[in-house]
């Protein structure tokens, strides 16, 4: 109690002594002159002359400097200097057992350098978030319909000014979409990725273009009347030389001149994370006026204090005005207010934290692991430790001396883990199959590095603690008169408890990873009801013919067929000739390519269906060709022949099932609008919208093929579908040169998108339990190989005494085997509930899975082999050499 | 008064002088010239100190709790750190006393056996 109390009040004096350096400097000198000086006056008093007395008083008093220094040390903290020393003898004995120092250092190094990697994407998403100021108030706005499940629908332009006016929640709200353009000029035209926007929509996200300005309210007020645009920070390097005096001129897009009136900072790139340009939304052809025509988001920022939930009640308030005031439109009509971050990376967040929950086990096993070194080691060292207790050591400074070499060992392993992470960082972007945004940039900045010495230097302590635990410091004298190899019982429980614990974490990471790649398997062995492989999908904007492109075009109509530069057959004809194609398509939309668009039909003399469950289908108008080039199958009728007239329709079974699920489909009627189609032929079910299933249950409705200024290729070849895309341009351009050809992708890449998430994934899993096996297994080797060299000398005498080897054998792979017997039991259970919380990630696949029994099977197998080696070596026991080495 | 001899580290038993200083302030505040002018004669000039090593010892008893320190005025007007003792080390130096009592004792009839 007194101790504690003249601790605490020595510790709070040198801390204000350190804060007070100059005061304390001035006061010590002050002391010691005063001190000189009245010795110095003593002498005088005696006779001496000023100058003796002072010599004289000061040789009396000794090296002033040296004292000085010595009463300064009184009020430091000594641990700086014995810490210096520690570090010193720590990094001595690091250096004299090489072997260990480098294999401890790698355990840990990638360890650590694994956290690092896969926390620099935890910190790129939940620490940095999005680049914008304040992005925690910016929401998106998704209109949704009520149908057998909530369907997301977009908005329509009326309803978002109704929001809008009616809403209290929101510091403003701007429409954006996204569109594409064909920019043309001097060069080759191309095919743009662009964004029609509300003027507020810079001001909300906080973006303020580098030159000129962004678009005024005024010219967003008349649709189709202010041609003006912003250029991307890299459209306007690319295209434009990076020559500000674009600014206020023209450029032509879709045949169109635009006012260039401002550029965007750099790596601004719009929410589509795509756009090279900005337009006003009214540019974008959606009708203002047509309350039942949807299909934009909303981007809108919370007022401060309004928290998303109240913006949602808000709007679902308006939403039930509306949906009385206008009940044809909007009818079960609502809007989601969704956090823009979830909407950007929501799909990114559970595999993060998942991967660096895995991350966070490999390195536990890693620890383990050193520490069954370390206290393999601490035992080497009982006599050491035990001299240097008996000259003085306090047992406090031989835990601290323990802990500084622990935490000097992660420190080196931190150092080489961020080296490690650093390469990886990189690689780990590259090799991603996902798509991510470019504004999610993983990279090790001060928050990662925080979490990155953080680990360190917990893992540091814990593995300082671990051999200073499990050694009685306090029975060291016994030590000393023991031989330096006994080890104690304890040391072998606390090594198989280690042991326990690594089995335990490889079993969980290990059944995990199986899980996953089961459930990849079975993704990717989806059938999409399509065959995508040797099949390359090719976006087409052929421009209108000039004497066509006086007359604009009209908004929301999809179906006019425009006057173009070339006729579509005209270049089916061309592309089907070219070598190594085997059949060819256009179509106005191809599988997964994102472009489909859907509407209400009816089953004619269909009375069954409300609202609710009105049959909506997505259309697709597509050449004779399609369903072969496609690999689609038929399941009844005929496809499509250049005779047919447009009122033929082709149905997905979906349909058929539905409506006609007795009667022959074939010649019954389906109504659209006004328009009345007979079904000529029905196909197969395909995934035509995503993968592993459309995003709705709706089913496809195809029709002829007409003529229009974008549309989509499908060729079918036997060669390497990326290698066609030259040859295909080139006849392309030779039917006209101002046909645009762009986004040539194999089929089988969109398939490989789809799916490319859980496969990342699954393969980072993968690795990480691979790594978490290999350490669980040096683990088991490690600790029975130990087993057998505490034993070596009972062994060998058994030998000598005619014991049976394989009784050895038998005795040491048993002891083995109940330690992993048990990490796999507890291991087993752990992943079980593990498994049941990953539902949400797994694709039909239970935890009960056999891949999951499988992987624990694969773990206990290798983890035995491991037993199995240091086993053999007991039966080779020399006795004589054995009992010599006593 | 000679040459002083140059004092060697054996002239105290460790530990005593920090029993030497609690003892000189036993009887009130003093700075740290009078607690070596103490000590000299007190000990009739036979403990001789560098007195120098005086204010490590002092400062350590500070930072430890047993003295406490205060600046003021020496009686020929200059600015001193005068040291007086804690409670602390009041009783600090009856443990002293009392453990050097015991040693002293014990010596000296080890001494005194033929």
């Amino acid at each position: 109690m007194m101790r504690a109390l003249e601790r605490t009040i020595g510790v709070y004096r040198r801390v204000v002594a350190v804060v007070r350096r100059r005061r304390l400097e001035r006061d010590l000198n002050d002391e010691l002159a005063f001190h000189l000086a009245m010795r110095a006056a003593d002498h005088a008093r005696s006779g001496a002359t000023d100058e003796d007395a002072a010599r004289a008083a000061r040789r009396q008093f000794g090296n002033v400097t040296a004292i000085k220094e010595q009463t300064r040390d009184m009020w430091t903290f000594p641990s700086f200097e014995s810490i210096r020393q520690d570090v010193r003898y720590g990094s001595r004995m690091l250096r004299r057992s090489p072997g260990f120092t480098i294999v401890a250092v790698l355990a840990l190094a990638i360890g650590i350098g694994a956290n690092t990697a896969i926390f620099s994407l935890v910190d790129g998403l939940f620490i940095r978030g999005l680049p914008y100021p304040d992005a925690d108030r910016l929401v998106l706005l998704i209109g949704n319909v009520q149908r057998a499940a909530v369907e997301r629908r977009g908005n329509s332009y009326p309803d978002f000014l109704d929001w809008k006016t009616r809403s209290t929640s929101f510091v403003g709200m701007a429409a954006y979409t996204q569109d594409a353009a064909t920019l043309s000029g001097s060069t080759e035209p191309e095919r743009l990725t662009l964004e029609s926007v509300s003027p507020s929509y810079f001001s909300l996200l906080g973006v303020t273009p580098t030159y000129g300005r962004v678009f005024r309210d005024a010219e967003d007020a008349v649709a189709g009347r202010d041609a003006v645009c912003v250029l991307s920070d890299g459209l306007w390097k690319r295209r434009f030389g990076a020559d500000p005096a674009i600014v206020g001129q023209t450029i032509r897009l879709d045949g169109r001149a635009y006012t260039v009136v401002g550029i965007m900072p750099a790596g601004f790139t719009g929410l589509t994370d795509l756009a090279e340009l900005w337009r006003p939304f009214m540019m974008s052809g959606w009708d203002p006026a047509a309350r039942g025509s949807r299909g934009f988001n909303a981007l809108a920022r919370l007022r401060p204090g309004v928290t998303p939930a109240a913006a949602q009640a808000e709007l679902a308030g308006i939403s039930r005005q509306l949906e009385r005031a206008y009940p044809d439109t909007n009818a079960k009509r609502a809007v989601e207010v969704a956090p823009l971050a979830d909407e950007l990376f929501g799909t990114l967040k559970g595999p993060v934290v998942i991967l660096m929950i895995a991350v966070l086990i490999v390195l536990l096993v890693a620890c383990a692991n050193v520490a069954n070194l370390l206290i393999g080691r601490s035992e080497a060292r009982q006599r050491e430790i035990a001299v240097r207790t008996a000259l003085g050591a306090g047992r406090q400074r031989l835990v601290r001396q323990l802990i500084t070499e622990s935490v000097l060992l992660t420190g080196i392993a931190a150092v080489a883990g961020v080296g490690l992470a650093y390469l990886a960082i990189p690689a780990l972007v590259a090799s991603s199959p996902i798509t991510l945004p470019t504004f999610f940039t993983p990279a090790i900045d001060l928050p990662v590095l925080g979490f990155t010495v953080g680990a360190a230097a917990a893992c540091g302590l814990l593995l300082g603690l671990a051999p200073a635990l499990h050694t009685r410091l306090a029975g060291l004298a016994n030590a000393l008169k023991d031989s330096a190899r006994g080890s104690s019982a304890q040391s072998w429980h606390s090594r198989r408890l280690l042991v326990v614990t690594e089995v335990t974490l490889a079993v969980v990471l290990a059944v995990t990873a199986g899980l996953m790649m089961r459930s990849v398997q079975k993704l990717t062995a989806i059938d999409p009801g399509f065959n995508p492989r040797g099949v390359l999908a090719v976006s087409i904007s052929i421009p209108r013919a000039p004497q066509d492109s006086q007359q604009p075009a009209t908004p929301g109509d999809r179906t006019a067929a425009p006057k173009l530069v070339a006729s579509s057959r005209v270049l089916l004809e061309r592309v089907q000739g070219l070598p190594g194609v085997q059949s060819a398509a256009l179509a106005s939309d191809l599988p997964l390519d994102g472009q489909s668009g859907a509407v209400f039909y009816q089953a004619e003399g269909d009375t069954t269906t409300d609202a609710q469950t009105r049959p909506r289908a997505y259309v697709h108008r597509v050449t004779p060709g399609f369903f072969q080039t496609l690999g689609i199958a038929l399941h009844g009728g005929r496809t499509f022949m250049d005779t047919d007239p447009a009122q033929s329709v082709i149905v997905s079974d979906r349909v058929v099932r539905r409506f006609w699920p007795t009667q022959d489909p074939i010649g019954e009627h389906i109504q659209i609008g006004s328009n009345v189609f007979s079904i000529i032929g029905v196909v197969d079910e395909t995934k035509y919208r995503g993968l592993p299933d459309n995003p709705t249950a709706d089913p496809d409705l195809y029709f002829p093929f007409v003529d229009r200024g974008l549309q989509s290729l499908a060729v079918r070849t036997a060669l390497d579908p990326a290698a066609l895309g030259r040859s295909l341009r080139a006849a392309i351009h030779d039917v006209d040169p101002s046909i645009v050809v762009y986004g040539e992708t194999p089929l089988e890449d969109l398939v490989a998108t789809q799916t490319a998430p859980p496969r990342f994934t699954t393969w980072l899993m993968g690795l990480f339990a691979g790594t978490a096996l290999l350490l669980a297994v040096i683990g088991v080797y490690g600790v029975m190989a130990y087993f057998v060299a505490q034993r070596r000398r009972e062994f060998g005498i058994r030998l000598a005494l005619g014991a049976d080897p394989r009784g050895i054998l038998k005795l040491v792979v048993a002891q083995g085997a109940r330690l992993i017997a048990i990490g796999v039991a507890l291991g087993g259970v752990a992943s079980y509930f593990l498994g049941r919380a990953l539902q949400t990630v797994l694709f039909g696949v239970e935890p009960t899975d056999p891949s999951a029994v499988a992987a624990v099977a694969l773990l206990a197998v290798v983890a035995l082999l491991a037993c199995y080696l240091p086993a053999r070596r007991a039966t080779h026991v020399d006795p004589a050499l054995a009992l010599r080495n006593e | 008064m000679g040459e002083p001899r140059k004092p060697a580290e054996g002239d105290f038993l460790p530990g005593t002088l920090d029993m030497l200083i609690l003892k000189a302030l036993s009887r009130g505040q003093a700075h740290g010239y009078a607690v070596a002018e103490f000590i000299r004669r007190a000990s009739d000039e036979v403990l001789k100190v560098e007195e120098g090593a005086l204010y490590p010892a002092l400062h350590r008893l500070e930072v430890r709790g047993w003295l406490r320190s205060t600046w003021g005025t020496s009686e020929n007007n200059r600015r001193a750190k005068y040291y007086r003792l804690s409670a602390l080390g009041r009783r600090e130096l009856e443990n002293e006393a009392a453990y050097w009592n015991r040693v002293a004792t014990a010596v000296t009839r080890v001494m005194r056996t033929v």
